[in-house]
């Protein structure tokens, strides 16, 4: 049988010091016809604001033009007349890496003025050969077009000039950290951590790069991508009693048998689990907030947690890419939802009289609503695979 | 003297109902009752459901098997002195 293979993308940033926004972006897209994912990363001219803009429109025509197959040439000609041209410099110009992964093994890489990127099988890089196309209008700037047949547990790592020089002008980096100090650290990292995920490598980069300044201070904006051929990371999510209380084993024995990490959110869901799999299950007061309540430990399962306050934090902390800073039981669902690959969600739809009480203080969100909230958001700027299933 | 288990319910209901506020004797315990309580929470009693024997209103707090409905902080610590100061007369 055929390994599933799941493509992981990990992304960071971290703007020049001083600056509000960062003039880099990095943008991705699942098209799940095609089982394809394309993500650009894009280095604008100059930094704030203006850069940002030039980046974003670039990465932004560069996912259109991709996504629909358009000729290389024609398309990058298109994205350069558009930008507006610099008053200062008197060009139009930004930078762009696009990587084009087809599930099924074949990614295709095009890359312009960015650092070239680094493709690592067998924690090893391996150099791959390049066509270069040049467009007779824009005769100075030239694509690089790379063709990789990916293998589980390749890597493909893709960054802007901020990492390569990082710390330039400095005694022990006179020309900076340089794409050799980048490759160097990251296969270091990767022979110590084999499964290190695409997300904790880019912000492990952009990390060490900023080490490289001095005072830690980041001299340009810092922008990193990781593309990871994995073998995906399980897990299941159980949320809510069922409709039927006949199916209350069925339920419980989706936990005993699934290949994964398995979390459970709900009070009575939690009962119902330890009651059919005669489990035993004590609050965690490790996880003690005052707005949410605590988490607690079942044998076998990864995470216990209360229902409908705590998916409520979890999508308020997904929507908003927050930091998470507390250690509570939505943090930690939050965390293990990040971590995961392929999400199987399960949701009991048995509704409870008591959330409905207007006299409630808070309004309590009807948990199929939440959850397909948290499953649009978990698609869509997560790249999660997921299936829903309601009992 | 034996401790008096406090039980508090952190079900979703109980909680915004203001269990969390009841929570505080987990950390901040009132001087006369240090090493007199032991508290714990459940996740979900689930006395919220059906409106069996009165009960009909969070937060839900078990002070030695006995449940008090409409629980709130001052009332748990009430009925724990005067549980103490029974046991004192015995």
């Amino acid at each position: 049988m055929k390994e599933e293979l799941f493509i992981e993308i990990g992304s960071a940033y971290t703007n020049k010091a001083g600056q509000d926004i960062c003039g880099d972006t990095i943008h991705f897209k699942k098209i799940e016809d095609e089982m394809r994912t394309i993500t650009v990363l894009s280095d604008g001219l100059g930094s704030g604001v203006k850069a940002n803009i030039l980046a974003n429109m670039t990465s932004h025509m560069a996912l259109k033009f991709v996504e629909s197959n358009m000729d290389l040439l024609r398309s990058s000609e298109v994205m350069m007349d558009a930008l507006p041209i610099c008053q200062i410099r008197k060009i139009s110009y930004s930078t762009f890496t696009i990587v084009d992964s087809n599930i099924n093994g074949k990614t295709k890489i095009i890359e312009m003025d960015n650092p070239p990127f680094v493709f690592i099988r067998n924690q090893k890089e391996q150099v791959i050969k390049n066509r270069t196309l040049t467009s007779p209008k824009w005769s100075e700037r030239s694509l690089h077009i790379s063709q990789i047949t990916t293998l589980l547990d390749d890597r493909i790592i893709f960054f802007s000039d901020g990492i390569t020089q990082a710390g330039i002008g400095t005694k022990k980096y006179p020309l900076g950290w340089r794409r050799e100090g980048c490759k160097k650290f990251t296969l270091s990292l990767i022979k110590k951590h084999p499964n290190i995920s695409a997300h904790d490598l880019a912000n492990e980069i952009i990390e060490e790069a900023k080490r490289k300044e001095p005072n830690n201070i980041s001299g340009d904006d810092m922008s990193c991508a990781v593309v990871y051929f994995r073998k995906p990371r399980k897990l299941l999510l159980l949320s809510g009693p069922p409709y039927d209380m006949n199916k209350d084993k069925e339920y419980a024995e989706m936990v005993s048998l699934y290949q994964g990490k398995t979390a459970i959110c709900g009070g009575t869901t939690a009962n119902i689990i330890e009651r059919e799999l005669c489990l035993d299950c004590e609050i965690d007061k490790t996880s003690f907030d005052k707005k949410i309540p605590c988490a607690s430990i079942m044998e076998g399962v990864d995470l216990v947690t209360e229902g409908i306050l705590t998916l409520t934090e979890v999508y308020r902390l997904l929507k908003h890419n927050i930091e998470l800073k507390n250690d509570n039981a939505a943090t930690r669902l939050t965390k293990l939802l990040i971590n995961s690959d392929n999400i199987d969600f399960v949701i009991g739809t048995q509704i409870n009289n008591a959330h409905q009480d207007p006299n409630l203080p808070v309004e309590l969100e009807i948990r199929r609503n939440i959850i397909k909230k948290i499953v649009r958001i978990l698609k869509e700027n997560y790249l999660k695979e997921i299936t829903i299933k309601y009992i | 003297m034996e401790k008096i288990k406090i039980e508090i319910c952190v079900g979703t209901t109980c909680f915004v109902m203001g269990a969390s506020s009841i929570q505080a004797l987990e950390f901040e315990i009132p001087e006369d009752l240090i090493g007199k309580i032991e508290v714990t929470e459940s996740r979900c009693m689930e006395f919220c459901k059906d409106h069996k024997d009165g009960h009909h209103k969070g937060p839900f707090v078990k002070i030695n098997g006995e449940v008090m409905a409409d629980a709130t902080y001052d009332k748990v610590l009430d009925k724990v002195r005067a549980i103490i100061k029974k046991k004192e007369e015995n």
